[in-house]
């Protein structure tokens, strides 16, 4: 038999992904967007420190919800954008797997 | 009851971190949204313990703990530090700040509960 302690909890952190479902999106794009800039070349350091920011938001959270390969995926983000250089074919297939773990 | 205060800038995280202490373990939950704010919270509230977040803007995770450990009110409270740093020598910087435990997001909210009580003694 499920623990009703559970259940509730799943069903309040349910409702909780959806309210933040917004959010999320939010920072996938902004995530597209530097992906966008790595490939074109023009990406500056505020761009990237906005972008590890953002990738480090998604990594610590996205598992919560159980989307622990988009943690993975948003962490790997992370880490590549920290890179002394970046690879743009990385972080675009990054940011594929990342949009294919999330519901979005 | 235990009373746990949680600070981090992030609302879900604060959200998911609340609702699973609460309905899981049956904690009481305050929260403050950055460490300044945290500070005041502390002093005033007493919590059993903190659950603190590293990477805040303004003031971050380590530097509201030092903070805290300058004001007698609230250097004895127990602070776990949350974060989603996984290279090891964030671990090991962060270990030395002489925090009660580091725990690392993403967390299961299922099992967060369980991961404070044991590094707080309280099993």
């Amino acid at each position: 038999m499920a623990d009703p302690n559970t259940d509730a909890t799943r069903k309040l952190l349910a409702a909780v992904w959806e309210k933040n479902l917004p959010i999320v999106r939010e920072r996938v794009e902004q995530l597209a967007s530097i992906v966008t800039l790595v490939q074109a070349k023009v990406l500056d350091s505020g761009q990237r420190e906005a972008g590890i920011a953002t990738a480090h938001k998604l990594a610590g959270s996205l598992g919560m919800f159980g989307y622990t390969e988009g943690t993975a995926a948003a962490r790997a983000i992370e880490q590549a954008l920290d890179e002394d250089t970046i690879d743009p074919n990385h972080l675009a297939a990054e940011l594929t797997k990342l949009r294919a773990a999330l519901p979005l | 009851m235990r009373r746990i205060l949680i600070i981090d800038d992030e609302d879900d995280i604060r959200e998911v971190a609340a609702l699973s202490l609460e309905s899981v373990a049956g904690w009481e939950v305050i929260t403050a949204n950055g460490g300044a704010k945290g500070i005041e919270v502390a002093s005033s509230e007493k919590p059993d313990a903190i659950l603190m977040d590293v990477m805040m803007p303004g003031m971050d995770g380590p530097t509201t703990f030092r903070e805290m450990q300058k004001l007698p009110a609230i250097a004895h409270i127990p602070v776990i530090l949350l974060t989603a740093k996984v290279q090891g020598v964030d671990q090991r910087r962060f270990s030395g700040l002489g925090v009660t435990a580091i725990l690392f997001k993403p967390f299961d909210p299922l099992t967060l509960a369980d991961q404070m009580s044991e590094a707080l003694g309280w099993k």
